[in-house]
């Protein structure tokens, strides 16, 4: 049986203690969410030099919002001189099971560019969407084989393909395995770090329909 | 690009690990609106309210362009002047 590599317990067990801290429900919720999401990125895709903010709003306790280096309109860098645009919606609500944070909306999209005009595919998840766009759903900017397909005026790209709840760690191992950006730790450490998150993110992950409720 | 980093800002927070960084940062009703209404007027030529009111509306024809914006402005209170009567 092999070993498991040497630090592949420590970042398991800084997980856990992430998550838990994440899902107390109070002020330190917000720091240790962005912690986790740092310390998966840094495992893997994001390159030297990139970083993960945490903007709150002055004097408001309960709302946060994750984003790049610089804030939620900063992309972060990849390995691969590409960029990941990141942001997260993060909310303190009561529960009956006591306070949570919950991710109320939250953006993926792989770019080439650091203005994102140059887009290559988006994931968006809207809890409370305010169109008729199913509210977890992927866009792809690209154009079809087949013609006369798509509504007139309305490419590929305007599509927006429903989705369950698609994780960070889902949206990292797609980049890293698919379209092949290199992973700073050895693939037998960042794949287990990311299971072992993903696994309880979806213990309490709140799952939509693909349509409105009424 | 508006640079958040480079705003009048209070309370920051900074770690720094393996060359990779991570920061808290707070600001003011003004500064965040200021920061929708640059990213607005440069990507859809729209001011802030216009962008969020849209939104809220069911209006704007591909939100998740412009999410990045739409996170920022979910941190305002839904009673946010800027919201307008434009549902919650």
């Amino acid at each position: 049986m092999a070993t498991p590599p040497p630090n592949l317990a420590k970042l398991l067990g800084r997980v856990r203690q992430l998550t838990e801290e994440y899902k107390a429900g109070n002020r330190q919720s917000f720091k240790s969410f962005r912690e986790l999401v740092s310390l998966l990125l840094s495992s893997t895709i994001m390159k030297t030099g990139g970083g993960v903010q945490l903007v709150l709003l002055k004097n408001e306790e309960k709302k946060g919002v994750i984003g790049g280096r610089k804030g939620p309109t900063d992309p972060l860098p990849l390995n691969n001189g590409r960029y990941l645009r990141l942001s997260m919606s993060l909310e303190l609500t009561d529960t009956p099971e006591g306070p949570r944070l919950k991710v109320y909306d939250s953006s993926f999209q792989y770019q080439l560019d650091r203005d994102g005009k140059h887009w290559i595919f988006r994931y968006d998840y809207l809890r409370h969407p305010a169109s008729q766009h199913p509210p977890a759903h992927f866009q792809i900017r690209g154009k079809l084989t087949e013609q006369l397909v798509l509504r007139q005026g309305h490419p590929l790209e305007r599509v927006h393909f429903p989705t369950s709840r698609v994780s960070l760690e889902a949206i990292i191992r797609l980049l890293a395995i698919q379209f092949g950006v290199r992973c700073n730790e050895p693939p037998d450490v960042w794949q287990p770090v990311l299971a072992e998150s993903e696994h309880l993110f979806f213990r309490i992950a709140h799952l939509p329909l693909s349509g409105p409720a009424e | 690009m508006y640079d958040l980093i480079n705003m009048s800002c209070i309370g920051i927070d900074k770690m720094k690990t393996n060359g990779r960084h991570t920061t808290t940062l707070e600001l003011t009703r003004s500064e965040i609106i200021d920061h929708i209404e640059a990213g607005a007027r440069r990507r859809l030529h729209i001011s802030a309210q216009d962008l969020v009111r849209r939104y809220r509306r069911g209006e704007l024809e591909d939100p998740g362009a412009v999410a990045d914006l739409l996170a920022l402005a979910n941190l305002l209170p839904d009673n946010d002047p800027i919201f307008g009567n434009a549902a919650a």
